[in-house]
């Protein structure tokens, strides 16, 4: 039994290892200033505009997804009454995470791209990630909060503590961790996304200039569209973005398990 | 209490709750208290003596965690909780609608069965009701308070080098002789001890019921426990509960040396 669940462990582990040792390699291959600085039409061809598309599109939906799974999720654990409401409440969260990319882009480009007339756009794309990542933060959030214990919220009550007071200074504080590990992940999510932004933003080799109505590039389209390329500096330019895309989500996930160890040590 | 609602209860339950101190800082009136439904305390009338430890005890169920968490309405929290008669302290229903019940937690602390400081450091913990409070102008009156109550918690030699450490590290002793200086950094007139060393070793135990024989001289104190010998100990006023009812009350050696009740006899005796 045992060497069953060794070779399992060992026939996953070696195909990411290849994958990360590939990429890993291909990508320190080529990269150099010029290829995460310029634009893909310059004479070294390189990635500038997609790394800053990707990281206008993570600032979009952030600025969205973080408040209000953040503050959903306080409302759900502290201030819901555990009704009919509540649990629709969380039930459509769940639902929602469980939707396909590919049809919440679609959906977005017919009532933002089309209905609301943002077109191909910052604004549009970085909406629909907000909606991907959402019911991830809503749910840890919860979770997290759940989980501070009733004897320190008791203790706060007995101090003549308002809920508001409870919640900004002990709650929130004991649960940080635990929320910042979903923000974290929800974050690398959102970089992963290909489907969505396809829909929403469609793919340009200049950077936007403007949050409606202009298209832009993103690192994951770089690994769509240019991998299959005749041109052997894109296919390049496509490792380089995996290797990218590979390193920042190895990051976040790492600082989110060392945080949550480092903060669960209170 | 009218003899119509006299009747049905036993000649037992009666005998004993005549007696009221002299100087009652809390008084019950004819108080019950329901979950729901269910009546988990039946008419209750008792003074609680200013500057004295009065003990609540009795078997588990008995409402004395229920009556002690009224006096300080952290019951209001639990949905179905309602009441019937009057808590007074210092004359005035804590129940009324006029009370603002964040408020009445300024004047009557609790401290809880298991030691439950917060995961801040052990100043913070000491500073934060007087902070939520607003009850210091600057840094050095909020030192002063911090210390204060830390040596009347018989904490202060301990931590006093490691006031900015988290509460966290320190013992269970340790961390409800914080919980205590916590509460009355508050100054509060009442303070309200929910089986305050049932989670702790005999050691600290013994620390925390010096203290709370120590605290009674500026505080009125209200001691829930289980354990008779310490009841016997530090208590100046005795309440026995048993299922809801209050059976017997009056001074400490009293109802441990000449109990008025069958049911309190049999209960110290074990034989319950």
């Amino acid at each position: 039994m045992q060497a069953l669940c060794v070779a399992a462990v060992v026939a996953v582990l070696i195909p990411l290892g290849d994958m990360l040792y590939k990429f890993t390699y291909r990508g320190i291959q080529i990269i150099s200033i010029p290829r995460l600085v310029n634009n893909p039409l310059a004479t070294t061809p390189g990635i500038g505009n997609m790394i800053e598309g990707s990281f206008i599109l993570l600032a979009i939906s952030a600025a969205i997804a973080i408040p209000l799974g953040v503050l959903g999720g306080i409302y759900m654990a502290e201030f819901s009454t555990g009704g009919r409401f509540t649990e629709g409440l969380r039930f459509a969260a769940d639902v929602l995470a469980g939707v396909p990319s590919i049809v919440l882009g679609y959906v977005c480009f017919l009532a933002l791209v089309t209905f609301l007339n943002f077109g191909y756009s910052p604004m549009a794309a970085g909406i629909s990630l907000a909606i991907i990542m959402f019911p991830y933060i809503f749910r840890t959030t919860e979770i997290a909060i759940a989980r501070v214990p009733q004897s320190i919220r008791e203790g706060a009550i007995a101090l003549g503590s308002t809920k508001t007071i409870m919640i900004n200074k002990l709650v929130f504080r004991f649960a940080f961790p635990g929320i910042l590990t979903g923000i974290l992940l929800a974050l690398g999510i959102s970089l992963s996304e290909t489907a969505p932004l396809l829909y929403t933003a469609n793919f340009a080799n200049y950077a936007p200039t403007s949050l409606f109505h202009s298209q832009l590039g993103y690192l994951t389209g770089v690994i769509y569209l240019f991998y299959t390329s005749n041109l052997p500096q894109y296919v390049q330019l496509a490792y380089l973005a995996t290797f990218l895309l590979i390193m920042i989500v190895l990051a976040l996930n790492v600082v989110a398990r060392v945080g949550l160890k480092r903060f669960s040590k209170v | 209490m009218s003899e119509n609602e006299r009747v049905g209860q036993s000649s037992q339950t009666m005998q004993g709750t005549n007696w009221a101190p002299a100087n009652a800082l809390i008084k019950l009136e004819d108080f019950s208290a329901y979950y729901g439904t269910l009546e988990v305390l039946k008419h209750i009338n008792l003074g609680i003596e200013e500057k004295k430890i009065t003990v609540f005890m009795g078997p588990s169920g008995c409402g004395k965690s229920t009556l002690v968490r009224t006096l300080n309405r952290m019951n209001d929290t639990v949905s179905g909780f309602r009441t019937e008669g009057k808590v007074l302290l210092d004359g005035e229903d804590i129940y009324a609608p006029t009370v603002d019940p964040v408020l009445l937690k300024l004047r009557v602390g609790m401290v809880f069965q298991k030691p439950n400081p917060f995961p801040i450091s052990i100043y913070d913990n000491v500073a934060f009701g007087p902070k939520i409070h607003k009850m210091t102008k600057n840094r050095s009156e909020m030192d002063t308070i911090v210390k204060e109550s830390l040596q009347k918690a018989a904490l202060w030699e301990e931590v006093k080098d490691r006031l900015g450490k988290s509460a966290w590290g320190l013992s269970g002793g340790q961390q409800q002789r914080l919980c205590i200086a916590r509460a009355i950094a508050l100054k509060p007139e009442v303070l309200l001890m929910d089986e305050p060393a049932s989670a702790l070793d005999p050691g600290s135990t013994s620390k925390v019921e010096e203290l709370m024989v120590e605290l009674k001289d500026n505080y009125t104190v209200v001691l829930v426990t289980h354990n008779m010998q310490q009841a016997a100990r530090v208590g100046t006023n005795v309440a026995f509960l048993y299922k809801g009812d209050l059976v017997e009350f009056g001074p400490a050696d009293e109802v441990f040396e000449n109990p008025k009740s069958e049911l309190t006899e049999k209960y110290i005796r074990g034989t319950l």
